[in-house]
């Protein structure tokens, strides 16, 4: 915070309305946009889920083939729901931190569309059975300039907002943020140019595709979510993080260490051995930053667990950040070749994906989402009711999901080193835990009904203004936001 | 192939310079001096240190005053 602005509070209060109030048209775009594919996500995941223990459902619909719905899963729920999700965060975090309005709010709304359209030409195009075949990269080429360029325009207000704050410290969630504006286009383009551009042939593409496959969640989604819990835990309880230090070495170590650990993907493929040793090395590593992270998460929150029972954004946020230390031992651990003797090419390794990224990413996502949205559209939330059915779902669902397939891949991998075991023994043990995947799925989708019903009413203008203003919490905030408000709607007259 | 390894290589190291550089500017900037101030940077006077920012619809304390006052 700049001298300036700590010797004059009114200044700020009114340049905080103000950022908020920049950042809405574009922010809104991105967390509606994320919605709609988390949505569109978690339906291709339940036709996906049903075609694996009930193998005729939906069978005659080609372009509804598990090689194809499969590929527009996990494609919508990393770029469709995952990209703008985290961009949302981005831009109004950055805002916020930075104490500048958003720059070239046109442009930027501009942005959310081209990328939705891209997302849709790219899924169609999939369904058609044009994928690329390439792990995570699976959408047509044509679809790829679509999405890359507003993540351009994103990139340069990112760094247009850095260059211009008015602030003279740079918080640890801007060094995520900033990090991943430089990380994620390298990924991507190296990545596109090794695999789809075919610049490099054989098991180097294979390296190349799982190098990008992991840093996609490690260097794009865990920053973005890292920087969101870095600032809900401690802004909403009031209280600042347990140590700073950690923090910055948990940046520092998560910048060296993250983005070798690709490669654990490929034990016992066609690889010169130490590349495989690498990643796994890398990703024992990476216990050093997820300790600090966790220690920092975890012993912030000490003595405030009570504000659980009232916050729905802490509720959210620590719930994500409890998931990405259990979730980080487990990716560690599991990168181990005697750890993947075992579940190597089993439901394990699809339970621990969506710890990660349901279990960790999302809920800090939403947690970014329940805070932010009344401070951007001076709306409230219409139901608490929604917002708890919301929570519960995903808790529930989630850990459903992830204990039954992490369970039966341990035991389906324990099978599959048995020679004795008939293969199809194998296959059948394993249906009943895929009925359960499929019921996790449900629970999951469930709650996004839930958030997408109070999203909507949020969104409706000035629908629920002032009505229950959970976001202030003394009469002195109301009133100076209420003069606020006549002040810039007598202006915009 | 041989252009590609060129382009990779050049690409890692000036990346690589690129990230001991920030680290360097970032510790000429001072960022990693007075490190309990810059915890504390993301509170202000309307939001201070202390102070739950956060509740359900309709839970807030000052909503259950005014609620009172209806």
């Amino acid at each position: 915070m700049s001298a300036a602005v700590e010797t004059n509070p009114q200044v700020e209060v009114v340049s905080r309305i103000e950022v908020d109030r920049s950042a809405e048209g574009a922010v809104t775009i991105y967390w509606a946009s994320a919605l709609f594919w988390l949505t569109i996500a978690t339906i291709a995941g339940l036709i996906s889920s049903a075609k694996l223990h009930s193998p005729d459902f939906l069978g005659n619909i080609e372009w509804l083939t598990f090689g194809r719905i499969r590929p527009v899963h996990w494609d919508t729920a990393i770029y469709g729901f995952g990209g703008t999700a985290a961009s949302g965060t981005l831009l109004w975090l950055q805002a916020r931190l930075c104490q500048t309005r958003i720059p070239f709010p046109a442009l930027l709304i501009a942005g959310g569309v081209i990328f939705n359209v891209g997302i849709l030409l790219g899924s169609i195009g999939v369904l058609m059975g044009q994928s690329t075949g390439v792990e995570t990269l699976e959408l047509p080429l044509y679809a790829m300039p679509l999405l890359v360029i507003p993540y351009v325009f994103i990139v340069i207000a990112n760094f247009k907002m850095y260059f211009t704050r008015k602030t003279s410290h740079t918080y640890v969630s801007q060094w995520y943020l900033m990090a991943v504006t430089v990380w994620f286009p390298i990924l991507v383009l190296s990545a596109e140019a090794c695999t789809n551009l075919g610049a490099v042939d054989g098991v180097a593409q294979a390296i190349a595709n799982w190098w990008y496959g992991h840093n996609v969640v490690g260097l794009f989604a865990t920053p973005t979510g890292i920087a969101a819990a870095y600032y809900l835990i401690p802004k909403v309880i009031g209280k600042p993080i347990h140590s700073y230090h950690l923090s910055l070495l948990g940046f520092w170590s998560n910048a060296i260490f993250y983005n070798w650990a690709g490669t654990h993907h490929l034990t016992g493929g066609p690889l010169p051995a130490w590349t495989i040793t690498i990643g796994v090395v890398g990703s024992l590593m990476m216990f050093i930053p997820v300790i600090t992270i966790g220690i920092n998460h975890h012993m912030t929150m000490l003595g405030s667990f009570h504000h659980l029972k009232t916050s729905p954004t802490l509720r959210f946020a620590v719930m994500g950040s409890m998931i990405y230390t259990l979730s980080s031992f487990q990716g560690s651990l599991e990168s181990l070749r005697s750890h993947q003797e075992i579940t190597h090419f089993t439901h394990y390794t699809i339970g621990h994906v969506h710890f990660g990224m349901y279990g960790f990413f999302a809920p800090l996502m939403f947690a970014m989402m329940y805070y932010a949205m009344p401070r951007l559209t001076g709306n409230e939330w219409s139901s608490a009711r929604l917002i708890r059915i919301h929570f519960w779902c995903t808790l529930i669902g989630m850990l459903v999901y992830a204990i039954s397939m992490c369970y039966a891949g341990i035991r389906q991998g324990m099978m599959m080193n048995d020679p004795t075991a008939p293969f199809l023994d194998i296959v059948r043990f394993t249906v009943p835990f895929l009925w359960i995947r499929t019921l996790g799925g449900l629970i999951l989708f469930a709650g996004t009904i839930a958030f997408l019903i109070n999203f909507w009413r949020i969104v409706q203008p000035h629908r629920l203004r002032f009505v229950t203003p959970t976001l202030m919490t003394t009469e002195r905030d109301y009133n100076m936001l209420l003069n606020k408000e006549k002040e810039l709607e007598q202006n915009d007259k | 192939m041989f252009y590609v390894f060129v382009f990779i290589w050049a690409f890692a190291i000036v990346a690589g310079i690129t990230m001991v550089w920030l680290l360097a500017w970032a510790i000429r900037q001072g960022e990693f001096k007075n490190l309990r101030a810059g915890a504390r940077s993301i509170f202000d006077e309307n939001e201070p240190e202390g102070k739950v920012t956060d509740y359900f619809p309709g839970e807030a304390p000052l909503m259950r005053q005014l609620e009172v006052r209806r």
